[in-house]
């Protein structure tokens, strides 16, 4: 302990230079790009794989990635972007795409600077091209992120065809096997917390979350039929009423659950337990005769505002060759992520396979969240909206109507 | 009460009281044991079913955790020595100066923990930028000093007080300079706060994210809690991974305070001055 | 080396970093709480508005229901904290067999990282399959209903902070323990003191000065944790009541990205702990400050 003071000048020596070596090269480095990401640990190892492919092609160029949780990856890339720096790329879902094109952070890609002809935004998917007020801001190598119906073969071998089926079949699965008075295999489960998964019954009871002039449409009976249904799951005794996402995922991991309702990102995981997975709609609402429409969003790369003109081509570049046919193809055939370009789609690469297909099927009964920032507000009053529900202590149309007001007064908020 | 029998009882308490600490951590490690990473368990048992060390093995070398850690060690300490350094001499001068304005300083100190973190990031990254050291772990080392150094202070000058002027001047009498004083006397007498200090700063630096997060973008200066960040997207994480890494995070911590309590818990004598 | 000389030495550097580090960060959110920096006036610069932001904060309905939360929430977990951590600290500080291994053992809370931590203990409160009901049951009583009523959650989330915080008021008062001179005890011994007197006479008083930075520093750290009940609480369960006031400013800034809004807030938490600091500081005995 006494020794450490005279050593301090040597420790701070030290200390500032390993600081300047790891600085780090100059901004304005013409080979040198940056992406930042919140992907799945195959889709980096995937990105990893593009990009040494693009180094190959490309001498002298050096690609870094940083991969950041999504939450984190929003608020870096927006401090960093506010204050003139951050990546050259930055990878997200669709969601991100209002806040950044409100704040002025990213590239319009009609932007004449960046050289992007018509015809090639041509060969995407509409729901890959995330645009806010007409402009495109991302493009996209994966649609999806759609809550799906996953079911345990051993305990539901068919699929449901309506919702009536599938809380007789639930019933049937949730059995009490030790005689505790508590079920050891529930018939569903899925996030009761996150309002993420109360938006494909919204849509199922004909409803949305606002309409084409951006207002909040949360009070309507599309609302309360959702967040009744909802209810009736746990009043039928059929989902554990604290069902949370890492309590639904563990039950079905464990093969407690016959049904869950999760996205792409997790079939994998739970095929790697030893699952046998099979995927299906969500079932049809029998009142309203319409497929629960879960939201869609893509994935893709947008462009920081704050590209340096030394780089401007290379990250453009950079951007198509990891939306082109031939990476977005390999996506798709590795791990399963439905594509986003019209000339890998469809097709046979879809259709000979039983997983992607169902996948298909649901992606195209989902529904593209809105990008406005408006959203935020949205979903935050819809959650507590949820909570309430599922706790018993608003009915369903209390808590719709709640949530209309809450939502109104803080969007008006948003703009002080 | 007979003495053995409050001796048990003194023990049986202590282990009731360790077995709840313990509790949560044991949960932690049944995580890192079960197949498949699952959060939650639906039992009691601790070690689940399937139970393998597997995680172990994929976050020490399949992940580069051992980058991780010596980034987070190089931070954690020069926080730490830094801290104790500049806190150790700081509030000596506060303590034994008697400076005018002397409370409102210690006051001042006081209030720049006061301000709320979140909304301290983006002016933080925006010095950080100017001063040219974003993505640089000087540029960490120096926030998490800065936010280390009020508790540091106050804590050193708190045990100060407790030690007599007396004795350094004494010393000085006895021709050594105040430095020397400073140095020979008061500080080996001040052994158990500057561990205080000294492992205060060190986990400031060790288990920090959020500062790093925002001001740490490139993936070879990715400290712990940034790499175990790496395992987690929206929904998934590696929960399995993620454990056994939070457990290691945890030994050299543990070891440090073993380490440093020899220092800590002996008694030290002040001479038989104090009147 | 002159005295001057000294000083300088001993407080300049101190001073230089905490003044760039910690000194233009509240500079600049004074001057963001005075502007509508948000969303919409990002791109194109945002305009100076005074004091309306302040006068916006006032008029939030549920700021003195924030406010009551986060002073509840902020005294159980000191009174806790310290209560257990010098109880531990006395324990440990005998001499005993394993006591090295006690310590070691003790001190994980806060050697963990505390995102992981948070979440098991979130996990140990689920209704069906949480550990803690789990035990409950086993031993015949009701499962509790944690986190989906208001007061069962804030439960959760003071256990899990008391847990996460006693460590750190343990080392803290073992090294308080030993600025005690060992004379005092035996003196006291002499004069046939029981080991309550001794502890409320000798303890505690002289525990003072090692302890009150970390008290004062511990109740402003746990006004200002944001982490732990945003995360056992999963942002605000149930139904958005577990907010207290840091967890309202980090949704304004990063939510709603309404950064003058919340900058205010910032400022109005400060002035807060400021006020409330001051006033203990005058209150309380001088000497405990060192002053």
């Amino acid at each position: 302990m006494m020794k450490h003071r005279a050593h301090l000048p040597t420790v701070l020596g030290l200390v500032l230079a390993i600081g300047v070596v790891a600085c780090g090269p100059s901004r304005d480095d013409p080979n040198r790009l940056t992406v930042w990401e919140q992907m799945d640990p195959a889709e980096q190892a995937m990105l990893r794989e593009h990009l040494d492919m693009f180094e190959d092609e490309h001498p002298g160029v050096r690609v870094d990635v940083v991969h950041f949780e999504t939450e984190n990856l929003r608020q870096n890339f927006q401090t960093a972007a506010l204050a003139g720096t951050g990546p050259d790329l930055v990878y997200g879902p669709s969601d991100g795409v209002g806040p950044y094109s409100i704040m002025g952070l990213i590239y319009e890609l009609e932007d004449p600077r960046l050289n992007i002809h018509p015809d090639t935004l041509a060969l995407y998917l509409p729901d890959a091209l995330p645009k806010v007020n007409g402009k495109t801001y991302r493009i996209s190598d994966q649609i999806g992120n759609h809550l799906t119906l996953v079911r345990n073969g051993a305990f539901a071998p068919d699929a449901p065809m309506t919702m009536e089926e599938l809380i007789r079949v639930a019933k049937e699965n949730t059995i009490d096997e030790d005689g505790d008075g508590r079920p050891d295999r529930w018939g569903l489960v899925f996030n009761l917390a996150e309002p993420f998964w109360l938006i494909p019954f919204l849509g199922g009871y004909g409803g949305w979350v606002m309409d084409e002039s951006e207002h909040p449409t949360l009070d309507s009976e599309a609302m309360v039929g959702a967040l009744a249904l909802v209810r009736r799951f746990i009043d039928e005794g059929i989902i554990p009423p604290s069902c949370d996402y890492p309590l639904s995922d563990t039950l079905f991991k464990q093969g407690k659950a016959a049904f869950i309702i999760n996205g792409p990102w997790s079939w994998q995981g739970y095929r790697d337990v030893g699952i046998d997975v099979r995927l299906s709609s969500i079932p049809r609402i029998p009142e309203t005769g319409l497929w629960p429409s879960p939201s869609t969003a893509s994935k893709g790369y947008s462009m920081n505002i704050h590209v340096p003109e030394t780089r401007l081509d290379l990250v453009v570049d950079l951007m198509m060759f990891l939306t082109s046919a031939d990476v977005v193809g390999r996506l798709s055939d590795r791990i399963g992520a439905l594509p986003s370009r019209i000339d890998v789609g469809n097709w046979p690469r879809v259709a000979n396979n039983p997983e992607l297909a169902a996948s298909w099927e649901q992606l195209r009964r989902g529904r593209q969240m809105p990008l406005v920032p408006e959203m935020r507000a949205i979903w935050d009053v819809m959650r507590p909206g949820m909570q309430r529900v599922v706790s018993g202590s608003a009915t369903p149309e209390e808590a719709a109507q709640r949530m209309q007001e809450d939502a109104l007064r803080k969007i008006e908020e948003m703009k002080l | 009460m007979s003495p053995t029998l409050k001796k048990v009882l003194w023990h049986a308490a202590m282990i009731v009281v360790v077995l709840i600490t313990m509790y949560p951590v044991l949960q932690i490690f049944s995580i890192s044991l079960r197949p498949g990473d699952q959060l939650y368990s639906t039992s009691l048992d601790l070690i689940p079913e399937g139970a393998s060390l597997e995680s172990f093995r994929t976050i020490l070398f399949e992940k580069p955790f051992l980058r991780w850690l010596g980034n987070s060690l190089l931070v954690a300490l020069s926080t730490a020595i830094l801290g104790v350094t500049l806190a150790s001499t700081a509030a000596y001068a506060l303590s034994r100066f008697r400076l005018p304005g002397q409370k409102g300083i210690l006051f001042a100190i006081l209030t720049t923990q006061m301000f709320p973190a979140t909304m301290l990031l983006l002016p933080m990254y925006l010095l950080m930028r100017n001063l040219g050291l974003v993505n640089s772990l000087v540029g960490v080392i120096l926030a998490y000093t800065a936010t280390a150094l009020p508790f540091c202070i106050w804590t050193m000058k708190g045990y100060y007080d407790t030690i007599p002027r007396s004795l350094e001047e004494a010393a000085m009498i006895d021709g050594m300079t105040e430095v020397g004083a400073f140095w020979r006397v008061t500080l080996p007498l001040s052994a158990p706060a500057l561990v205080i200090t000294f492992l205060f700063s060190f986990l400031a630096g060790w288990s920090e994210f959020i500062v790093a997060r925002t001001l740490i973008v490139s993936r070879e200066l990715n400290t712990l809690p940034l790499g175990l960040e790496s395992l987690a997207t929206t929904f998934q994480t590696e929960w399995a991974n993620y454990a056994a890494g939070s457990l290691l995070v945890a030994v050299p911590v543990v070891a440090l305070f073993l380490g440093l309590s020899k220092f800590l818990v002996e008694g030290l004598t002040h001479g038989g001055v104090k009147g | 080396m002159s005295r001057r000389g000294a000083i300088a030495l001993f407080l300049i550097p101190s001073a230089l970093v905490m003044g760039l580090i910690v000194l233009w960060p509240f500079v600049y959110n004074l001057w963001l709480s005075m502007t509508n920096l948000g969303l919409y006036t990002i791109k194109d610069g945002p305009d100076f508005v005074g004091f309306a932001q302040y006068l916006r904060l006032f008029g939030e309905p549920d700021l003195y229901e924030y406010l009551l939360r986060t002073l509840i929430w902020t005294g159980i977990n000191v009174v806790f904290h310290v209560v257990i951590g010098v109880g531990l600290a006395l324990a440990l500080n005998q001499k005993f067999t394993g006591r090295a291994f006690y310590r070691g053992l003790l001190i994980l809370p806060w050697a963990l990282p505390q995102y992981i931590a948070a979440l098991s203990w979130r996990g140990m409160f689920n209704f069906e399959y949480g550990q803690i009901n789990l035990l409950l049951g086993s031993i015949g009583m009701d499962p509790v209903p944690w986190l989906s009523t208001e007061v069962g959650a804030f439960a959760a989330a003071l256990i899990t902070n008391i847990w996460l915080g006693f460590p750190f008021m343990m080392v803290v008062a073992l090294g308080g323990l030993q600025s005690i001179p060992k004379e005092m005890y035996e003196a006291a011994d002499i004069d046939g003191a029981g080991s309550w007197w001794r502890l409320r006479h000798i303890t505690i008083p002289l525990l003072r000065p090692v302890m009150m930075p970390a008290i004062v520093l511990g109740t402003i750290w746990t006004f200002n944790n944001l982490n732990v009940i945003w995360l056992v609480t999963n942002h605000g369960e149930p139904a958005d009541s577990s907010h207290i006031l840091v967890t309202y400013v980090y949704k304004a800034a990063f939510v709603y990205y309404r950064y003058g809004y919340a900058a205010a807030f910032g400022v109005l938490i400060f002035l807060i702990l400021l006020v409330l600091t001051w006033m203990n500081y005058r209150q309380a005995d001088k000497s405990a400050y060192g002053a």
